[in-house]
């Protein structure tokens, strides 16, 4: 086992992510404290400033059921998750100080942090928590947390079928139980691998019981700062909070704070560079790749990155004609050269994917051997099909994570095209394409980073998971994969991924070519800003010179 | 001209009936509500919905009602006044129609400030010019400024004026309160193409005019040249101008659309573009109305611009 995987392993078993960095004999990330989640307070550090921040300001309705990064980036530093996956893409506990499971994976135990106080002047309790947990395993709220395996994982199936013939579901009766103010327990209906790392995921920012949407006319919540005006399109200004709202000072629980104020200014993404290269703002949310140049050329300007698990999946439907036909969804593939369109579309950055959706950074990664491309065998195949004359096939794209997307789906055109394969790339708007994203039996979906290999697995793979848009059913596929997320011995489990990476390659669903990297930019004034896989802003400890 | 308002008047209500409903029919559909729910819970949040919770879901938000009852609903608010709420920045239509109109209202201020003297003054001199070398200049100038489309024209200036020279900013989100630096690019964008526009269409009228006869005569008749232009040909010459400059603030309307989405510039256009990504429909339809109203109050300016200043109008009735 490599040192990282042992602090990953560590961390997966509640113990603090600085004694598991110190078991492993390597020098952790310097941290606030042992059970702290946030970088160590440096002593350069200045109090004061605002930081100003180019990114898309959205609204802030229900913290369960954002659907951008942005808005859980405007929200962090007024809510607070249970744990923290921080940039080094390893757990650690937040408002939790710890959790066990039991040797099952079945049941959870979690343990609530001291002195957390709500902005109302209440302290956090385990209540608290199991209501917010309860409300996202609600099947009917509407929010992604429901395809997230823990939270799925509270619910079981009522028997009956929707109109689309999709089983319903409804929460388990016991499935969160409360032990003392301070500890509960999760009694999940099967084992689940991913409990820290769901309750850290985008969607799962802790609110006070009493909360009502929208957040941002009453935001109640555990983080350092409160919501001063937020305008959608326009500004969200954050300040310092001092006092609770019955009048008592506020203590953060979290440790020194040098920001008095964030202030996020809406700026496209494609303005977001040009916009800190004029001053207008002091850091941005992601620099595209195509702007790379012309942030390297900004004076004094710290362009930072950092190698995720976000990628792009052209899936086909597995269910659907021509793709029901293994032959064609193989000859797809093997026409296809990942590394050529990595190449192409990200130059040397990022990383080369091998068809499977499980990426190098996480602790389970098994390196199968590299996709090969093979024009001639994929010509055989399509003649095996029958369709030895061509085969014509559209791809659908969004581009709703940038213009990569669509670079990569042309990319794949090109070179598929050398086997016989007429594919026309239809470009439809970032919002059209989310209402049809499970629907195109051919298309191109951008994912986010998941800090373990098994949860994309688990989301988009599994039969019948909400997510699987490829339709793909393999029991043995779904037995595997069982099997590795019932693994809490990353050696063994990284074994047991071989078999499920191989039985979804084999299977020929995606031509999944790389995996993306995210670069963010900065000001030279600016202290403390990290890159983060999953693109969260975590700001507690960043300041301004 | 009583008459004229009046008609106008009837004429915009009517539009304005009508848009609002084709409106509201359009966004009557599935698709549409999908479109809302999408934009609400994102598209893996909608993925995660049973079919029953789904039409809960629109049930709750009153999206699944009959398209007719919301129709009249609205009319009736609208009646009283109120325009609704955005759905996507939970501010009152009222409110944000208002600050999106002003602020495109300073941006067309300075366009109109500056294009007018400009283009009327280079088209005069080019027409009244024809064929010289001041006319070629002004005329090619006018050509390409008006060929280059705005989003390049937009490109190119934020490239030369800003990121090369640092004159001006790149953006105008006027993060720190107004500003009129910010203000600069969006405002030679759409000058370099409005004044080239205006220019041209000047100096067709102006050297029509001074072509014709009656011009010809008055220098015949040893008239000074300056008593010439200015009494006799600038006064024909300007009425297809200043009838254009009318309708010009409705063609603003439209063209802002993209340079204030390029500058991040706060105004109607933008409101409009991030009302029509979203399904905004209560800000669709407020804008929809103002810019009826602009473009049947723009028609209704320019008329009576033509008619104060071409007489054959001015003292023409209408046959019995």
């Amino acid at each position: 086992m490599s040192r990282r995987e042992f602090i990953r392993c560590a961390a997966l078993l509640g113990v603090a992510a600085g004694t598991a960095y110190a078991l492993a004999g390597v020098a952790a990330p310097v941290m606030a404290g042992n059970t702290l989640p946030f970088p160590a307070a440096d002593p350069r550090a200045k109090h004061g400033g605002r930081l100003r921040i180019g990114e898309m300001v959205a609204r802030m309705e229900d913290p369960a059921t954002y659907n951008w990064n942005e808005m859980a980036n405007q929200t962090r530093p007024i809510l607070e998750y249970l744990t923290m996956v921080g940039p080094d893409n390893v757990v650690r506990p937040m408002l939790l100080e710890s959790w066990q499971p039991s040797a099952d994976l079945k049941t959870w135990t979690l343990h609530v942090r001291n002195g957390v106080m709500w902005h109302n002047g209440e302290e956090l309790n385990a209540e608290h928590v199991a209501w917010n947990i309860r409300r996202w395993s609600d099947p009917a709220l509407g929010s992604s947390n429901f395809g997230l395996s823990t939270f799925a994982a509270l619910t079981e199936p009522t028997g009956e079928k929707d109109a689309k013939g999709r089983a319903m579901r409804r929460p388990l009766k016991n499935g969160v139980e409360v032990l003392d103010s301070k500890t509960l327990r999760l009694n999940l209906a099967q084992p689940v691998l991913s409990v820290p790392e769901d309750c850290g995921e985008f969607c799962t920012l802790v609110v006070h019981p009493s909360f009502k949407a929208p957040l941002s006319h009453n935001p109640i919540g555990t983080g350092p700062y409160t919501l001063a005006e937020l305008r959608v399109g326009d500004r969200c200004i954050l300040k310092r909070i001092a006092k609770t709202t019955d009048g008592r000072d506020f203590h953060y629980w979290g440790g020194e704070v040098y920001l008095d104020e964030i202030h996020f200014y809406h700026y496209e993404q494609e303005n977001q560079t040009a916009a800190l290269a004029s001053g207008s703002v002091d850091a941005i949310y992601e620099v595209s790749v195509e702007q790379i140049e012309l942030a390297q050329s900004i004076p004094g300007a710290q362009l930072l990155s950092v190698e995720t698990a976000q990628t792009l999946c052209c899936r086909m439907q597995v269910d659907v004609k021509p793709f029901n036909d293994i032959r064609v969804r193989r000859a797809v593939v093997k026409a296809a050269d990942n590394a050529a369109i990595k190449r192409l579309v990200f130059g040397q950055h990022g990383l080369v994917a091998n068809n499977f959706h499980v990426a190098p950074v996480h602790p389970e990664f098994f390196p199968l051997p590299p996709v090969v491309r093979d024009v001639a065998g994929a010509r055989q195949l399509l003649k095996e099909a029958g369709y030895e004359k061509g085969l014509d096939l559209t791809i659908v794209v969004g581009n709703n994570d940038g213009p990569w997307q669509q670079a990569a789906c042309e990319a794949l055109r090109d070179q598929i095209k050398e086997a016989g394969i007429n594919l026309s790339v239809s470009v439809v708007p970032a919002t059209k394409f989310w209402e049809i994203w499970t629907k195109v039996p051919f298309g191109a979906t951008s994912w986010a980073h998941r800090p373990l290999g098994t949860m994309a697995l688990a989301q988009a793979y599994r039969t019948g998971a909400s997510w699987n848009e490829s339709h793909y059913s393999d029991p043995e596929f779904d037995k595997a994969l069982s099997e590795a997320e019932a693994t809490v011995d990353v050696p063994a489990r990284k074994a047991k991924m071989q078999k499920v990476e191989k039985i979804l390659q084999d299977a020929a669903v995606v031509v999944q070519p790389f995996w993306r990297p995210v670069f963010i930019l900065a000001s030279s004034r600016v202290h403390g800003y990290q890159a983060h896989p999953a693109r969260q802003m975590q700001l507690n400890k960043v300041w301004m010179s | 001209m009583g008459n004229l308002i009046a008609r106008r008047a009837a004429q915009m209500l009517l539009i304005m009936l009508t848009v609002s409903l084709l409106l509201f029919a359009i966004f009557d559909s599935g698709q549409f509500r999908r479109k809302v729910a999408v934009a609400e819970l994102g598209g893996f949040g909608v993925a995660t919905l049973s079919d029953a919770d789904y039409q809960d879901w629109l049930q709750k938000k009153g999206l699944n009602r009959p398209f007719l009852a919301r129709y009249g609903e609205w009319l009736d608010a609208v009646a009283h006044g109120d325009l609704g709420r955005s759905l996507e920045k939970d501010i009152s239509v009222s409110t944000l129609l208002k600050e999106s109109l002003a602020n495109t209202a300073v941006l067309a201020f300075f366009v109109f400030l500056i294009m007018i003297p400009v283009a009327l003054t280079l088209g005069v001199l080019a027409g009244m010019n024809e064929g010289s070398t001041l006319d070629r200049v002004i005329s090619l100038t006018a050509v390409m400024t008006t060929s280059i489309p705005q989003i390049a024209t937009a490109v190119l200036l934020t490239v030369t004026l800003s990121l090369g020279l640092g004159w001006v900013p790149t953006k105008s989100a006027m993060t720190d309160g107004w500003s009129f630096r910010e203000l600069v690019l969006p405002l030679l964008t759409l000058l370099l193409y409005e004044v080239g526009y205006l220019t041209r269409m000047t100096r067709a009228a102006m050297s029509e005019v001074m072509g014709s006869d009656y011009i010809r005569t008055a220098f015949l008749k040893g008239l000074p040249y300056w008593r010439v232009i200015v009494r006799h040909a600038l006064r024909n010459a300007l009425i297809v101008p200043v009838t254009l400059i009318f309708l010009e603030l409705n063609g603003l309307l439209s063209q802002v659309v993209v340079i204030e989405v390029f500058f991040q510039y706060g105004g109607f256009g933008r409101m409009l573009f991030d009302a029509a990504n979203f399904g905004d429909l209560q800000v669709l339809q407020a804008a929809t109305l103002v810019a009826v109203c602009v473009a049947v109050l723009s028609q209704l300016l320019s008329d009576a611009a033509y008619a104060a200043l071409n007489p054959r109008v001015r003292f023409t009735r209408a046959p019995p």
